[in-house]
């Protein structure tokens, strides 16, 4: 029972380090897209430093100049941009 | 040992799941910020070749007609060329009088902005020489498209957001043929120029050989746009 507990123990900790990286990318990957959607929507926002997911397709940015924007995709299809307070 | 291959084997099916999972979000890298800056790249290029359009330029004060802008993109076989209508454009902006030719100065891509062909001299003829030069660098719209949508340089929302915009731009080229719209066909090809300006600043860091591909088919692109008859077909 020792040895499965120490195996599950070790698993989750090997699985932690090496999934923390991949989770980062993913994110930092969703920062950049933001920064462009909100960019072409000529929104001022230097580059997005911080998301936090909403929903499905819903996204609050927090931009480095202090501004920050819902990005979120409405029943049309369309990439929505709305500024936060 | 065992624990270690226990263990081992735990971690693989882990890995499995997260690799799974994260082939979903398929967010790309799109570079906006990084990319907004070398945007004017292209820029400059064409403007090479403006110097020589620089006198067209000055003769056309009255916007020309909307078949002209394919005149001066002849130059579709080289992106060199666009760039130059771009630049050209500024300065056939209907108000010559203007005392700053790039009052946007705000965006990078403003040089491109004012975007009237100089077709003063040769207006609707030059339209054929442009569809010639499209031919010689056959324009596969299909194939740029499937690219567009499979390249990683653009991420998800931003490649939903430009399909938005592309299908404004397109409505307000409907609007214009059916007599709807008040949009002028030099604004149009300026909204036309400043798109796909966007769709290079994403991708020319990221994806170099499809920018190109986009430089490259851009005159052929507004070869279309730009005729009511080739437009509808596209429609439909």
């Amino acid at each position: 029972m020792n040895k499965l507990a120490l195996v599950v123990a070790r698993s989750l900790v090997v699985a932690a380090l090496v999934a923390v990286p991949l989770f980062a990318a993913d994110d930092e990957a969703l920062k950049k897209d933001l920064t462009a959607v909100i960019a072409l929507q000529g929104l001022p926002c230097g580059q997005v430093v911080a998301v936090a997911e909403l929903g499905k397709d819903d996204y609050a940015a927090t931009c480095k100049d202090g501004n920050k924007y819902r990005v979120y995709m409405n029943a049309e299809g369309r990439v929505v941009v709305e500024k936060r307070q | 040992m065992k624990a270690w291959s226990y263990s081992a084997v735990l971690v693989t099916l882990l890995l499995a799941a997260c690799a799974s999972h994260k082939t979903e979000p398929q967010v790309a890298q799109p570079q906006a910020a990084a990319t907004q800056p070398t945007t004017p790249e292209p820029v400059t290029k064409p403007r090479e070749p403006a110097p020589s359009e620089a006198a067209a330029a000055g003769q056309p004060v009255t916007a020309p007609a909307p078949s002209e802008a394919t005149q001066a993109t002849k130059p579709v076989a080289t992106p060199a060329p666009n760039g130059a209508t771009q630049a050209t454009k500024p300065a056939t902006a209907p108000a010559p009088s203007r005392a700053n030719p790039a009052p946007k100065a705000a965006t990078k891509t403003a040089p491109p902005v004012a975007n009237t062909p100089t077709p003063a001299g040769k207006p609707p003829k030059p339209a054929a020489p442009a569809a010639a030069s499209t031919g010689a660098a056959p324009l596969d719209l299909a194939a740029l498209k499937e690219k567009l949508k499979a390249t990683k340089a653009i991420g998800v929302f931003t490649k939903i957001s430009l399909k938005n915009q592309v299908d404004d731009l397109m409505k307000q080229f409907s609007d214009h043929y059916q007599g709807k719209g008040k949009t002028t066909m030099p604004e149009l090809r300026r909204a036309y120029d400043l798109l796909l300006m966007k769709v290079l600043s994403l991708l020319q860091d990221s994806d170099q050989q499809l920018a190109s591909q986009v430089v490259s088919s851009r005159e052929a692109i507004w070869g279309l746009l730009s005729d009511p008859k080739k437009f509808a077909t596209l429609q439909g």
